[in-house]
């Protein structure tokens, strides 16, 4: 079955407009340089609105932890179940964090501690996710 | 041939939590024509049995919803059915190959049309 | 009437020093409806309106407290389901009945206005709107009291809960994922804290070794102590303590997260009475005094908390809650911390240094004898997995225990101090009761 589909709002439209263009951007603190996801009205460290700028990020990060839903509560999802939902830390700034369903890995399989790579799915026609691959 | 029947209790049977509109009377019914009984609940073994028991129906097998993979493994039959209230039960049924039915006074056609 | 808006009750900022009115606000009475799996939708005398009616009554003829004397009533007004369970919380349209029952107040909410129109308080001054949860109300009621917006106060928590599976339908059936939703529902997280704890728990593993199933005796004597609590629901619908089998069998939701580290939601009500330590004298039953109250709302830095922001949260709710009431943590009798999943329990133990429990203690604590009757009673309420989604478990149990009136669960250790809470690791309140006022 299909994801869910993201809304994009007035916050989130060029993180979107990016991923739809196959690349992941950020909010940065010109400031504190510091990234920030999911994007926000301001820094979180410093407070400012104004500072803030998106920033490609390199799509490298790494499995922290998972777990499989067997029992979850979207419709859309239930065919899926089980199915797995990773933790991914960007490798660029591992307090930052993502999910992922880690596509290609059966569940209970996920590789904890494993490298993963940015790659891209589609789950409405022009409307793409980010989603994570176990690097090769 | 045998046909095996799995109720899920909540929701499905007449003592229940919700209570279902499956009676004890219709799962001794389907005993009764030869078919291979038992429940399939998110209640412990222990509670599921102590409900059989104070019915006075023996079962074949009381298990845990996710346990109906097991059920098949052990009994052979020639259709298994899983008689459930939710979409988790639809999901287990269909995993492990069973016939999934809502509870429906219609269910008893499964046992009264000949075993 | 005062709004909740424009009055500044909470503590909710490090470094506040000793609360200004420790132990000069007094709980001197409770009240509990019965706990039900679920309204019937037909039931009048048995409807989260009726419910919360009886749980009030019996918190005032507890104290001796009459209609006329009540002044401040504050009562959450949201579902449970809160937030999290958004559009899916809404069971409506449903059928109406007459007054007071002709609209979605009394049946699946309770809100001041409407209890004060069904119940005939003449004398309420204040009453907010927009409450929070019994986490934090309890602190509200315990500061308007103490900063003397009202006298006699009662708190009421309504737990509701109909037909059909919780949380089920409304957004979580749409094919769209809108607002804070857009970040998590794609991937499968719907919200809730079963999502926003397991993985830090099981960075918690990770770190500090054991595995999940490591939480079944916890679990379990949360079963057993709900056994002994008497308005509870396991007890009172035969829910037998399970079985170390019985759980290590039992299904996953969240893998790991089973079905067993999940509470039960619950159609109840809950009323709690607070007034002065002065007044509370001259009131019939034994009071037990607030010696500090704290609530938290930190911010996720990111998608998903993990395990260092979970362990700082928790450490800073400590430094708050003791700092507040002038205690350590050798100085905590009777701790109910939150359970409404398992997972979350041992960052608030060892985050509170309970009975000396460090970071990544907690498992090993549990593997040793917790039970009611021993040297370390803890969480002697038996909580939410213990009694049913009521969340007000912990707080009777700490006034039962303080007042020594907690008979079957009554602990063999002292009891002259208690936290309680309804809190997750990121937002919810905390409260420090005391015997005596210091
Ligand atoms: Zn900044």
């Amino acid at each position: 079955m299909p994801k869910v589909i993201p809304v994009p709002d007035e916050l989130s439209q060029p993180f979107w407009d990016a991923v739809n263009e196959r690349r992941l951007v950020l909010q940065n603190c010109a400031a504190c340089d510091k990234l920030q996801y999911p994007p926000q009205a301001a820094c979180q460290v410093c407070g400012s609105a104004d500072g803030l700028e998106w920033k490609e990020v390199e799509g490298k990060g790494h499995v922290a932890t998972y777990i499989v839903i067997e029992d979850g509560r979207l419709n859309r999802r239930m065919p899926d179940q089980p199915y797995n939902l990773a933790l991914v830390t960007l490798d660029q700034d591992p307090t930052v964090n993502f999910y992922s369903n880690l596509p290609g890995v059966p569940a209970y399989q996920a590789p904890v501690g494993a490298a993963v790579e940015l790659t891209f799915e589609e789950v409405a026609p022009g409307q793409l996710i980010h989603e994570w691959r176990v690097a090769q | 041939m045998t046909t095996l029947i799995s109720f899920d209790i909540d929701g499905t049977l007449e003592v229940g939590d919700p209570p279902g509109c499956i009676t004890l009377d219709m799962v001794r019914a389907a005993k009764a024509s030869g078919c291979i009984i038992g429940s399939c609940s998110d209640r412990t073994v222990s509670n599921q049995q102590r409900i059989w028991e104070t019915a006075g129906i023996a079962m074949e097998f009381t298990v845990l919803k996710h346990q109906l993979d097991a059920v098949k493994e052990q009994f052979p039959a020639e259709d298994y059915y899983h008689i459930g209230d939710t979409d988790l039960d639809r999901q287990y049924a269909e995993r492990n190959g069973f016939h999934f039915l809502l509870p429906d006074v219609d269910v008893v056609q499964l046992w009264e049309n000949g075993n | 009437m005062t709004s909740s808006n424009n009055f500044q009750w909470r503590r909710d900022r490090d470094g506040l020093g000793v609360w200004e009115h420790r132990g000069k606000v007094a709980v001197v009475g409770y009240g509990h409806s019965p706990v039900d799996r679920r309204w019937d939708g037909v039931n009048l005398d048995t409807s989260l309106g009726a419910y919360t009616i009886m749980a009030c009554e019996k918190a005032m003829e507890q104290a001796g407290v009459t209609i006329d004397q009540v002044d401040g009533i504050v009562c959450c007004d949201s579902h449970i389901a809160g937030g999290s369970g958004g559009s899916a919380s809404n069971w409506a349209p449903r059928p109406y009945f007459d007054p007071p029952y002709d609209s979605e107040y009394g049946i699946t909410l309770i809100n001041a206005q409407w209890l004060i129109n069904a119940m005939g308080f003449k004398n309420v001054r204040f009453a907010p709107t927009g409450v929070p949860t019994i986490g934090e109300m309890m602190g509200m009621a315990s500061q308007a009291v103490g900063d003397g917006v009202c006298n006699t106060c009662l708190v009421i928590y309504p737990t509701g809960n109909l037909e059909g599976r919780y949380r089920r339908g409304g957004e979580n059936a749409d094919d769209f994922a809108r607002g804070a939703r857009q970040w998590t529902v794609p991937w499968g997280n719907h919200g809730g804290n079963d999502f926003i704890n397991i993985f830090p728990h099981n960075q918690y593993c990770l770190k500090y070794g054991g595995e999940h199933d490591d939480l079944a005796p916890f679990v379990i004597n949360q079963h057993k102590n709900g056994m002994l609590t008497l308005w509870g629901f396991n007890y009172n619908h035969g829910i037998e303590p399970i079985s170390v089998e019985d759980y290590k069998t039992s299904r996953y939701i969240l893998n790991p997260l089973r079905i067993w580290d999940c509470d039960r939601p619950v159609n109840a009500s809950a009323a709690y009475l607070f007034t002065t330590a002065e007044r509370a004298q001259d009131m019939k039953s034994q009071p037990v005094y607030v010696l500090n109250h704290s609530q938290h709302n930190f911010r996720f830095r990111t998608t998903q908390p993990d395990l260092d922001e979970v362990e700082m949260w928790t450490d800073r709710q400590a430094a708050r809650m003791y700092e507040g009431a002038g205690l350590g943590p050798a100085d905590v009798d009777i701790f109910n911390p939150y359970d409404g999943y398992s997972i979350m329990t041992q960052f608030f133990l060892e985050g509170f240094q309970w009975h000396g429990v460090k970071r990544g203690d907690a498992f090993a604590f549990y593997a040793g004898d917790i039970s009611v009757k021993g040297p370390h009673p803890f969480f002697s309420s038996g909580g939410n997995l213990g009694n049913g989604r009521t969340r007000s478990a912990m707080y009777t149990d700490s006034i039962e225990q303080l007042r020594g009136t907690a008979g079957d669960r009554q602990v063999t250790v002292r009891a002259e101090t208690a936290l309680c809470a309804f809190t997750t690791p990121s937002s919810g309140g905390w409260l420090m009761l005391g015997k005596y006022q210091s």
